[in-house]
């Protein structure tokens, strides 16, 4: 009994600390959902209106848009940080010349704030004056303006997103290859089992609940993508690159509806989780299931 | 005699001035006495107006009365994002902020401002002999309420113009080649399709020699409000289409509701602006209104429509500017019936902007706040703001000699915005500026990408911006 008051007395900072910043502000969040609030209408006093704002947003063609472009930016994304960040995790495993410098050059985008990664790729692809659209052009007489151009913008966005996240992966499954026993790989290169046949039977079953966690935390990251590309393209051209957080940002700040902001917001997060959730039941609980059978 | 006169009326007007100096000088010592050392704290955009108020006025501030000022000059959606956030919350964090001409109908509607006219006559103590509002130009009634009371003292003002490189249009050889293409004379465009013209020809003439020019700027950010604004209070006015295309009585946007957001005239501004970019350099998608002042002082535009706030530096700041010296300054080109409906009063020609710093009410420094805004509202300080930022809000500004010297390097500006400045006018008096805003500009951007064509665009927009009114409560 006296253990376990130490316990909770020990936690309690935690728990208030997240209950305060974690758990009452989601709990606004989710009260304002129910009401209609916004400043600057004729009336600017909150107003109950039950499930209105959710009714809505099943009706919003902006709303909508965003949530696609934000899963197909999350895919583009996700996907090309994992492969890459494991051959870059490969790499690293072997020795080269500068193995050291390279390694830290390639961790550095991971120290800079995205907001500040946001304005470096602006500068770099600026139409008119960055360097790589004056190059693309003059190179190769490709016209580079992702203000202007839907695609380049969308994929500026992913491309400055791998960059930007790809080697926190590379660390993760540097970290995972490291640690993995050796003995699987002898026995199997006995057996004469090819790289690829290496690589689908025994590197990844063993690397899989690393790739899983770091899926997890760069899924759950790139859906809530806001300041890099808020810097970068503001969201555009058109509505481009506006991501459910931008699009939210914009209901809730310019637009200040704050009702039907925080409607967005929980609608996205209970999206995330049952995304994170059928993610997890396709890749863990489906081992789990055949072990059992 | 005569020399005996002359003494009296000199030792008179000594006395007189060594008794007011005094009494002026020491005002500001006086009135914050008590104060000193209060810190007060304002936001305002990073423009060259307010980057003079933060960087000249502010510390002359702070040594006239020991109240420190802190001054953040930030970006203009941050501004506006931390002083709203700030008097709704009422953190009282700001003690001053910058209220834009469109936004003070919205902020007035929320009670956000303290009654500057009111606080002034509670506290006499405070009111200072050298703040006149008589003295502002009438720009200054943006900030009135009905009753004729103050809500911010206007630190900047101008007009949006049409700026065009007098050097070209003046070169013997760009007028004969002009000539001999259209069989008219190169001049600034007094309407669109001369615009066109010219910046068809400019366009050309910019490939043809090899060189980095092109022959209009656009204001045409397509993910950022700025291009919205160029639209529908620089674009829209000049084909006739006024306060946005949305009835100021019924708050209808569409035509079907009583607006013009969606009218032909409309369509036709808005298919006439995006046939621009054709003719724009490519940086003209990204371009805010600095850009749209960078890219005319880097040379790269033969004409294009510019905030006025910039025309001072383009015209005459070497160090930041490649066409010093090379600035022509005219009106916005318009379609036939316009000018005559400015003139009568019913509609206008362009964007009169500007702004004036006020007091949050959740301000904890009030009365430190006042004396600011008095200081900065002093017609002495006036011209040599003018001179580093191009705006004027005083009218005996004009007539100070060293802005009359920079009129002349500027072609005239001052003097344009003097006698035309009736003809331009600020925002309409919405309350649900940035609502509205907000609601039409995705479909502004589209037509800017060309995934939508500018009828379908304005079209959407309009239904937009009527559900937005309704979903406000303003159109029943």
């Amino acid at each position: 009994m006296r253990s376990s008051s130490v316990g909770w007395l020990f936690l309690a900072p935690t728990l208030l600390i997240l209950f305060v910043f974690g758990v009452l502000p989601f709990l606004y969040v989710l009260v304002i959902g129910f009401t209609q609030w916004n400043s600057f209408a004729a009336d600017p006093e909150m107003r109950f209106t039950g499930a209105d704002n959710f009714r809505r947003l099943v009706f919003d063609d902006q709303f909508l848009y965003s949530l696609w472009l934000t899963l197909k930016f999350a895919f583009f994304a996700v996907v090309s940080e994992i492969v890459l960040g494991y051959f870059l995790a490969q790499a690293f495993m072997r020795d080269f010349p500068g193995k050291g410098f390279f390694r830290t050059i390639h961790t550095l985008p991971l120290v800079i704030a995205p907001i500040a990664v946001g304005a470096t790729w602006r500068l770099l692809t600026v139409p008119g004056l960055g360097p790589l659209p004056y190059y693309l052009n003059r190179w190769f007489g490709y016209e580079f303006n992702i203000s202007r151009y839907i695609d380049q913008a969308f994929f500026t966005t992913v491309v400055m997103d791998v960059w930007h996240w790809t080697p926190l992966v590379t660390l993760t499954l540097l970290a995972a290859l490291s640690s993995l026993p050796k003995e699987p790989f002898e026995q199997a290169q006995i057996d004469g089992a090819n790289r690829f046949q290496i690589f689908w039977h025994i590197t990844l079953p063993l690397l899989k609940p690393a790739i899983l966690a770091t899926v997890f935390i760069r899924m759950m990251d790139a859906l809530r993508t806001v300041d890099e590309v808020w810097m970068l393209t503001g969201g555009g051209p058109g509505a481009a690159t506006r991501y459910i957080g931008l699009h939210i940002w914009r209901v809730v700040f310019p637009k200040t509806d704050y009702g039907y902001g925080s409607a967005m917001s929980l609608i996205t997060l209970y999206l995330t989780i049952v995304l994170c959730w059928m993610l997890y039941a396709g890749l863990v609980a489906r081992r789990d299931l055949k072990r059992a059978d | 005699m005569y020399h005996f006169k002359g003494l009296i009326a000199s030792a008179f007007a000594t006395a007189l001035l060594s008794s007011t100096t005094p009494a002026l000088a020491d005002f500001w010592s006086d009135a914050a006495k008590g104060l000193e050392g209060t810190t007060i704290r304002g936001i305002s955009e990073s423009t060259p107006p307010s980057n003079y108020a933060k960087d000249v006025l502010g510390p002359a501030f702070t040594k006239a009365t020991g109240i420190k000022v802190e001054f953040e000059a930030t970006s203009w959606d941050q501004m506006y994002d931390k002083a709203i956030k700030d008097m709704e919350a009422n953190t009282g964090i700001y003690d001053f902020v910058y209220i834009e001409q469109d936004i003070i109908y919205s902020y007035l509607a929320r009670n956000f401002l303290v009654d500057i006219t009111a606080d002034l006559n509670e506290s006499p103590n405070l009111k200072s002999p050298t703040f006149d509002i008589s003295k502002f130009t009438s720009f200054v009634d943006n900030f009135k309420n009905d009753k004729g009371n103050l809500f911010g003292v206007p630190m900047e003002a101008f007009i949006k113009v049409y700026l065009y490189r007098k050097d070209l249009f003046n070169d013997p050889k760009v007028k004969e080649a002009y000539k001999a293409k259209y069989g008219a004379d190169l001049a600034p465009a007094k309407d669109h399709k001369e615009y066109r013209q010219i910046a068809e020809f400019f366009t050309e003439w910019g490939k043809s020699s090899g060189g980095e020019l092109w022959g209009t700027t656009v204001q045409a950010a397509s993910g950022h409000p700025a291009s919205v604004y160029e639209v529908v209070e620089s674009v829209f006015p000049t084909y006739g289409i006024y306060n946005w295309g949305i009835d100021a009585k019924t708050y209808g946007a569409s035509v079907a509701n009583g607006g013009r957001l969606n009218s032909p005239e409309a369509k036709a501004a808005l298919a006439w602006w995006i046939g621009n970019l054709a003719y724009a350099p490519p940086e003209s998608t990204s371009s805010t209104w600095d850009e749209i002042a960078a890219t005319f002082a880097a040379g790269r535009a033969a004409q294009g429509l510019v905030y006025g706030e910039n025309a001072a530096w383009i015209a005459t700041d070497d160090k930041k500017s490649t066409v010093v010296g090379k600035v022509g300054v005219a009106l916005p080109p318009v379609e036939p019936g316009v000018i005559e409906q400015a003139t009568s009063g019913q509609g206008y020609i362009g964007y009169y902007d500007g702004g004036a710093f006020g007091i949050p009410h959740s301000s904890k420094n009030k009365k430190a706040a006042l004396l600011w805004l008095q200081y900065i509202g002093q017609e002495s300080v006036q011209a040599d703001w003018a001179l580093a930022g191009s705006r004027i809000t005083h009218n005996a500004t004009y007539d100070d000699p060293k802005v009359k010297e920079q009129d002349k390097k500027v072609d005239g500006y001052y003097t344009l915005m003097r006698e035309k400045g009736p003809l331009f006018r600020g925002a309409p008096p919405f309350p649900f500026h940035n609502q509205v805003r907000e609601a039409i500009a995705p479909f502004i951007y589209q037509a800017i990408t060309g995934e939508l064509k500018p009828d379908e665009a304005l079209d959407k927009a309009a239904a937009a911006a009527d559900a937005e009114l309704k979903n406000l409560g303003y159109r029943k």
